[in-house]
Order: C-alpha cells, then sequence, then structure tokens
C-alpha cells in the first residue's frame, strides 16, 4: 500500500535568522531579511503550512498574522537558543463534536489509551537498547506487561516512573565515550546530554501539538499527565510513546557521531549560536527522514509519522476504532 | 427526527462514500468547506446567452431537498437542467448521475411539470450529454435524502465497499482506511476491504 499524499512533510518551517520578517506576498509566505539587505529568504505556498517555529528576533507582519489564523497555522515561538516561550492558536481549532467525545471520556477510557502509550514507551525504549547492542533488557520487558495490565493511573505511571530509572540506567551504555547520563535531570539541565535531551523533547512535543491542534483535539487535557494550568497534558501523553526512538536516538546519534561535541555549549549548558542552527537542521532532517513503518508496509517520514499517531488516538477517542495503537518497533 | 433540507450536491458527496460524506459534514478538519469550493469552480463560468437561465435555487420540504441549478437550458420545449463536471477521466459516475436527479426532481415540482432529463456537461472534453432521468434515480434520490436525515455524529459509516474510491478521495488522509483495516481487521466485514486483509 501507498501512504496518502500528506501535507505533513513540508508543513514545519522554522526561522532563525535574526533580523527577518515573515510576511504574505500573493499565496505566499515569504521571510524577508529586514537588517540586512539579502531582500527574500525563503518562500513557501501558505496553503502546505501547518506550523511555523521562530527563534529569537524574528518578527511577523499584520497581514501575515490575520492569513495565519485564516488558514489555521499554529506559530510557535522560541527563544534564540531554544526555550519554548508560546504559541499563537488559530481561532477555527475547534470542532465542538471532537471535544466533546474527548470530554465525555471515562477514566476507564483514558487508562485504556494511557496503557497502551506507556506500553509503546517501554516496547519501543527496549528496542532502541536492543539496537544499541545493550542486552539483559528483561526487567523492561516485565514492566511493559504491568503496564498493559495496569489497573489505575498511579499504578501505570509507578510503572512508567520505573521503567524511565531502569532505561537511563542502561542508555548510558550507548553513548560515545565522554559522554554519560549521570541522572536524567530536567530543569536547570544540569549537564550537556540532558540539555540536549530537554531542548530535544520540546522540539517533539511541538510536532505533538501541531498534530493534536490540526485534528481539533484540545492538547491540555491529558489521559494521563494530570492537567495543570497551561500544560499541553495530551502532548505530554501521546509524546511518551516517541521519546525512546525520536528523542533520545537522535540525541545519542548527534553526540556520537560528533555533530555535537562538549565545545558546543555555553557556561549555562545551552548550545551556543551556531551548534543550535546545526541542531536545527538536523531536527527537521530527522523529522522527514523516513522509515518502514511497522503496522503498514510502506515508508513514511518521521513527521508524518507522528500526525498519523494523532488522527489514530483521535479515532479512539471519538469510537470510530476501538482502542489506541501506539507505535510500537519491536525489533 | 432531523427534516433539514438536503443540499442536492450532497447525493453526490453520499453517493461516492456514506463516510466520505460523514467526515465533511461533520468533521471537516481541514477547514475546507468542500461546498464553498464547489460554489468557486461552479461559478467562474458564467454564462450569458439568451435562452438559459444560471442559477436557478429551488427547495422543496416535500422532496426534502435544496440546491441551486446551474444552469437551466430552456431553448426547446422542456427546460433541462445542465450539471456542469470537470472530470480529468473524461467520464461521469453514477453519483453525478443522482445530483441531476435531484435537480430535476425539484424543477419538476417547480414548474409543475414532468422532468424526464437533464445533461451534463463535461470541461474537458466541452462535451454535453443528454442523461435520461429513471424511475430508479428517482428512487435512490428519495432513499439517500432519507438515509442523510437520519445520519447523526455517533453511527460512523462503514469503509467504502469499493477501496479505489480512497485513491482520489480528500478525507482519505485522515480516514486511512487500510491502516485501520490493518489494525482491527474486523473493521473490514462487509466491505470492500475484506480483500485487501485477505491478500
Ligand atoms: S478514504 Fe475511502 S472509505 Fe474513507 S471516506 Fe474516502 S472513499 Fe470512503
Amino acid at each position: 500500500m501507498k501512504a496518502a499524499e500528506g501535507m505533513f512533510d513540508e508543513s514545519v518551517v522554522f526561522v532563525t535568522k535574526q533580523g527577518t520578517q515573515v510576511r504574505t506576498d500573493g499565496g505566499r509566505i515569504v521571510v524577508w531579511d529586514v537588517d540586512g539587505d539579502d531582500g527574500e529568504l525563503a518562500s513557501y505556498p501558505t496553503e502546505k503550512l501547518d506550523t511555523i517555529n521562530v527563534f529569537g528576533g524574528v518578527n511577523f507582519s499584520t497581514p501575515f498574522v490575520a492569513e495565519a489564523n485564516e488558514h489555521g497555522i499554529v506559530l510557535n515561538y522560541f527563544t534564540q537558543n531554544g526555550q519554548y516561550r508560546g504559541s499563537f492558536v488559530p481561532e477555527r481549532n475547534t470542532i465542538a463534536e471532537v471535544r466533546r467525545a474527548q470530554y465525555a471520556l471515562s477514566e476507564q477510557d483514558e487508562l485504556e489509551i494511557a496503557k497502551a502509550m506507556i506500553a509503546g514507551k517501554i516496547r519501543n525504549a527496549r528496542t532502541l537498547l536492543s539496537r544499541k547492542g545493550v542486552h539483559g533488557t528483561d526487567v523492561l520487558k516485565d514492566l511493559g506487561v504491568r503496564a498493559e495490565n495496569a489497573s489505575s493511573k498511579d499504578d501505570l505511571r509507578g510503572t512508567e516512573g520505573e521503567a524511565a530509572e531502569r532505561y537511563f540506567d542502561r542508555l548510558d551504555e550507548t553513548l560515545t565515550d565522554g559522554w554519560t547520563f549521570e541522572k536524567r535531570t530536567k530543569r536547570p539541565p544540569e549537564d550537556h546530554i540532558n540539555s540536549l535531551l530537554s531542548l530535544t523533547y520540546v522540539m517533539v512535543k511541538n510536532e505533538v501539538l501541531s498534530g493534536l491542534r490540526q485534528y481539533n483535539l484540545d492538547p491540555f487535557l491529558g489521559v494521563l499527565h494530570a492537567d495543570r494550568h497551561g500544560r499541553p497534558s495530551l502532548a505530554l501523553d501521546l509524546q511518551e510513546e516517541f521519546r525512546p526512538l525520536f528523542c533520545d536516538s537522535l540525541v545519542t546519534r548527534l553526540v556520537n557521531r560528533g555533530v555535537i561535541t562538549h565545545d558546543d555549549f555555553t557556561a549555562d549548558n545551552h548550545l551556543a549560536d551556531d551548534p543550535f542552527k546545526t541542531y536545527l537542521s538536523k531536527f527537521d532532517e530527522y523529522m522527514q527522514e523516513e522509515f518502514v513503518h511497522p503496522h503498514f508496509d510502506y515508508s513514511v517520514s518521521r513527521r508524518k509519522a507522528i500526525r498519523q499517531q494523532v488522527i489514530l488516538l483521535r479515532k479512539a477517542i471519538t469510537d470510530e476504532m476501538d482502542s489506541y495503537h501506539a507505535l510500537t518497533f519491536s525489533r | 427526527m432531523s427534516s433539514e433540507l438536503i443540499n442536492v450536491s450532497d447525493l453526490n458527496q453520499y453517493a461516492y462514500c456514506p463516510r466520505r460524506y460523514w467526515y465533511l459534514h461533520f468533521y471537516d478538519t481541514q477547514g475546507r468547506n468542500y461546498e464553498r469550493i464547489e460554489g468557486k469552480t461552479t461559478h467562474e463560468n458564467k454564462s450569458t446567452r439568451g435562452d438559459w437561465v444560471n442559477e436557478l435555487y429551488l427547495e422543496s420540504e416535500q422532496l426534502g431537498l435544496k440546491g441551486k441549478i446551474d444552469v437551466l437550458d430552456i431553448d426547446d420545449a422542456q427546460p433541462v437542467p445542465v450539471e456542469r463536471k470537470r472530470a480529468e477521466s473524461g467520464e461521469y459516475y453514477r453519483s453525478d448521475e443522482l445530483q441531476l436527479a435531484g435537480y430535476c426532481l425539484l424543477l419538476e415540482e417547480h414548474i409543475d411539470e414532468p422532468v424526464r432529463e437533464g445533461a451534463i456537461y463535461l470541461y474537458e472534453t466541452d462535451q454535453r450529454m443528454h442523461v435520461p432521468i429513471t424511475e430508479d434515480h428517482r428512487e435512490t434520490v428519495r432513499q439517500q435524502v432519507n438515509a442523510i436525515q437520519a445520519m447523526s455524529i455517533d453511527s460512523i459509516p462503514s469503509l467504502t465497499d469499493n477501496p479505489k474510491k480512497c485513491e482520489a478521495c480528500s478525507t482519505r488522509e485522515y480516514c486511512m482506511p487500510e491502516e485501520t483495516v490493518m489494525l482491527e481487521p474486523e473493521q473490514a466485514e462487509g466491505t470492500g476491504f475484506e480483500e485487501v486483509i485477505s491478500e
């Protein structure tokens, strides 16, 4: 079979050049060099885009914002070194029926979906380790079974936490000399590897978030992560299954291939400007890289696979399908 | 339940695939209103010939239908609704005939005289094809109006009986028919996808 033609792959744009403005020009979106005199730097057909990520000193013309609103284009704002600042979300993304179904999910429905996501994450964690030649991961296998049989969200969270700890212990072995996870810390990033992981989680979370918005799910209403004001819980939930193979594996790849070195970080553990640009282009490349889908017999890009999981999640929520099917790789 | 008037153009959508109609009607997530798009393409070519009437809007509680006849040819003794189509294949489909039949039914109620034929004009070949409206067309239109009126958000139509249609379907991206049956084979039962999974 062939994958449906989508607009997923070229649908996300990153603008990192400082002193630029994003404008519209005859049905196209144009990045214009305002401070310098390079003029038009890039242009994209408005119809194809659904997300624009901007970093630091980039601004938008007023007609562009109106256009983004009309065409349902989400704008994500980041600082120059990739810290997420906020988003502009177009008005039209509120299809009442999808929301109604989402709000009507019972505790049990939510648990079923969450179990599939966490079991998928644990499965993928094992797969990443085994691809890297790390053996003896039976404990993860057992935890995966425990996740599938969890009787409550607390039970599931406990299992997830234990699995994450075991997994990160072993992930260390996959890194080339001079790199170590020490302990997975959140913020502030205490070491370079954690800084890269955090950055990658933010980037992938935004891919998930754009997908959820595109398909009219409420990203703030989660199935497992607790809803806290301003926290995109559903995006965090759906991101779980992508963490090992779409996030951690990118980070290990960048480090092991020497694309990113310790010298690329500033004193406060952020990537310096140029390495950050390298990172973004590698990230985008990685999202567009294709793999043979483990459940469907065709190739898809990682970006498209994420959007497909959003659609499958929506189908589970609106009862078009009986259950949620996580994206899992068994080898 | 609902006695909402059905758009004649929806007969075409529904006949193509009820599930597709269901998506467009209840879940038009891409924000692209297909009626508006259709409106655009049909209006760009306005004819001003004297014996043609353009855009005659009709509705009928009795039939449960409403719609705009693109062009009404009143050259001959009997007015003939003309439906203009873009069809790369150079052919029209049964679903186009049903749409035309819907217009004929509306027109005959309006003028209180039987309308026994319509015409389909294909841009690509610049051909005008004469389509007799049969009792079978009429019956199918009535059945479809009932079926559409009875549709609800919670009753999801099954996948199409003709998987070929999916290739050209604009909702395929999120209908994911083949993917759905690969993950949940029971969804193929009674549809054209039974063969796809047994392959
Ligand atoms: S993809 Fe196929 S089954 Fe789905 S709505 Fe379109 S025609 Fe119907």
